[in-house]
């Protein structure tokens, strides 16, 4: 069988132009895209692939020692001992959600300045608002994910441990909206950090450097630092804590101190002033990221 | 091509734009209708301003850029049906050229499955299908400007903007490059701005060109007017160079020497026929005579100078 392939020449686009919406939703799909190394080499898939894995894995942990600790102990044994579980995950897990959002984030915002590729965005029916925040939303999405699926498999794997599943859910059904609550707050907490670190650099492994050894090195200084001065002053300081800040708001989504702010002096203010620091700390570094961004086009 | 309202495709009136100690553009009108036209200026002489202006990204101080009729930095939609290519590196290195351009096509709004056609399509007519699937960074400086080209165009705009897009080719990547633009305006039907210090490709491909010095606009028009307001005759002869000058002097012709030969303005009859008398006068045996347009480099230079 034989055919021909005609030349048809250039044809012009008389269909549909869907705007700045489709706009938004393109970028923001890239921005997915970009935070799980989609699209692009080997390597750039370790870094996300490996941290949403070890992520997952401290929640498979969680479960496996919930699950033995009722084969070997029994029920009701085990639910005497403190073991692991939801409001204690983002605790024990802030560390790697941080460094997850130190590595990955910049890629969102870095690479994209320093390649040049934004000013292609911006001569597109695109403001730089509708930019950075299509690409912040992507880094939520990718951040939210990976601090709920580790609490999805915790979920399932204490519900199947159970003896009887449907007792469990029945009993344990509203640490769902908990986790998801209480993981939206760490999600937006790191996503506005990175990207905000990310929007004042065009090489991303600075602005990682920099993130990693802020939120780790803040989290000793702090804590030893209110240790020693002791009274409301050192409570004060130990609100800058940066890894626990959103720790603090899980601890009162869960109702119960987890072990990452038990030596913590802020955990004991008032709930108000906790919420509004964390709030404090998403809405401003957003303010500014979006006003480096907005300024971009008149 | 004119714009749905019947508006010129760009219409640039009365724009100044002055930062602080700076006056970019000063008092700057034009109108482009269809077809290629050549922006040229030195380096300052507020051509990336304009362009900027046109395309939303800076308010003029004063005065109104429209494109198709819309203020683009007012109503970021008319971006939609615009293009550009910038001067300086925006490709990313580790994407295919097929999914750089579906995305790029997704971003100035087209539905994804068009987005992704249009990019092979695109492609293929700067000639890098068969590359489509490497990724950028492995790409030649020539093919890296041909993407470049391609995200310009793989929405379908109305109006093209080209900011230098021969910088850094080699003389056959050059060449294919301005094949490609007269292509872009000919075939594909989409009118193109383009700005380059290179005057001899804005000759070669505008239809019309725009001059601006130091923020203003020093003169615009088509070329071949420019080029027939300057045609000259070239004149050389193997003795009795000077005889023949004054004999041309003294007939009122306007004449300078240039290299081996002597150049004549104007090529209407009675100018060959006072080069002929001169010669005959000056008894200067003739080598070489032949009518010559004078370069828009020569045309830009006088210009500049007497602004």
């Amino acid at each position: 069988m034989t055919g021909t392939v005609f030349d048809i020449g250039y044809q012009r686009y008389t269909g549909a132009r869907e705007g700045r919406s489709r706009g938004r939703k393109a970028v923001f799909k890239d921005g997915i895209r970009i935070a799980l190394g989609l699209g692009r080499g080997g390597r750039a898939k370790i870094l996300p692939w490996f941290s949403i894995a070890a992520l997952s894995g401290l929640g498979l942990i969680f479960a496996l020692m919930a699950g033995a600790a009722k084969a070997l102990a029994g029920t009701a044994q085990a639910a005497k001992m403190d073991l692991p579980s939801h409001s204690d995950y983002n605790g024990v897990a802030a560390v790697m959600m941080f460094v997850f959002a130190a590595l990955v984030g910049p890629e969102l915002l870095c690479r994209d300045r320093r390649d040049g590729v934004i000013h292609l965005y911006l001569v597109r029916p695109l403001t730089g608002t509708d930019y950075v925040a299509s690409r912040w939303a992507a880094f939520l999405a990718v951040m939210t994910a990976a601090a709920w699926v580790p609490q999805i498999i915790l979920f399932l794997g204490l519900s199947m441990g159970d003896p009887r599943p449907a007792d469990y859910l029945a009993a344990h059904w509203l640490d769902v909206p908990r986790f998801l609550a209480a993981g939206l707050a760490m999600s937006a907490y790191t996503t506005t950090l990175a990207l905000l670190v990310a929007s004042f650099t065009t090489r991303r492994a600075y602005a990682s450097v920099f993130l990693v050894g802020l939120f780790v090195i803040t989290t000793p200084f702090t804590v030893g630092l209110s240790q020693e001065i002791e009274g409301p002053v050192g409570t004060w300081i130990s609100m800058f804590s940066l890894t626990s800040i959103p720790v603090h708001v899980n601890d009162l989504i869960f109702g119960e101190i987890s072990e990452m702010t038990d030596k913590i002096p802020a955990r004991l203010l008032p709930a108000w002033v906790l919420v509004g620091w964390w709030l404090a700390w998403v809405v401003v570094p957003g303010m500014v990221l979006w006003y480096r961004y907005r300024k971009l086009t008149p | 091509m004119q714009a749905a309202t019947g508006a010129p495709l760009l219409a640039v009136e009365r724009v100044t734009k002055q930062y602080k100690n700076v006056r970019a553009l000063d008092d700057v009108s034009f109108t482009i209708t269809d077809g290629i036209t050549g922006i040229l200026g030195e380096n300052g002489a507020g051509k990336s301003t304009i362009i900027k202006i046109l395309l939303g990204l800076l308010h003029p101080t004063s005065g109104s850029a429209k494109i198709l009729g819309l203020d683009a930095s007012r109503d970021v939609a008319a971006r939609a049906r615009v293009g550009y290519m910038p001067e300086h590196d925006c490709l990313p290195s580790e994407v295919s050229a097929a999914e750089f351009l579906t995305h790029m096509g997704e971003v100035s709004g087209l539905p994804p499955d068009v987005a992704r056609t249009r990019a092979a399509d695109t492609l293929r007519h700067v000639g890098l299908f068969e590359e489509r699937y490497r990724a950028i960074g492995g790409y030649s400086t020539g093919m890296k400007q041909r993407v470049k080209l391609c995200q310009s165009l793989v929405h379908d705009p109305a109006f093209v903007f080209l900011d230098e897009p021969t910088a850094g080719l080699d003389p056959s990547g050059r060449e294919e490059m301005l094949t490609l633009i007269r292509k872009t305006h000919r075939e594909f039907g989409i009118s193109v701005l383009f700005s380059s210090h290179l005057m001899a490709d804005v000759e070669r491909t505008c239809d019309r060109i725009i001059i601006l010095q130091g923020g203003r606009l020093v003169r615009s028009g088509e070329v071949a007017q420019f080029t027939r307001e300057t045609e000259t005759v070239f004149i050389e002869v193997d003795t009795n160079r000077e005889s023949l000058v004054s004999a041309l002097e003294r007939r009122g012709v306007v004449v300078t020497a240039e290299g081996g030969g002597l150049t004549v303005q104007g090529t209407d009859g009675s100018v060959f026929d006072q080069v002929r008398d001169a010669l005959v006068e000056a008894e200067a045996p003739l080598r070489r005579m032949a009518p010559r347009r004078r370069e828009l480099t020569e045309l830009f230079e006088r210009e500049v100078q007497s602004k």
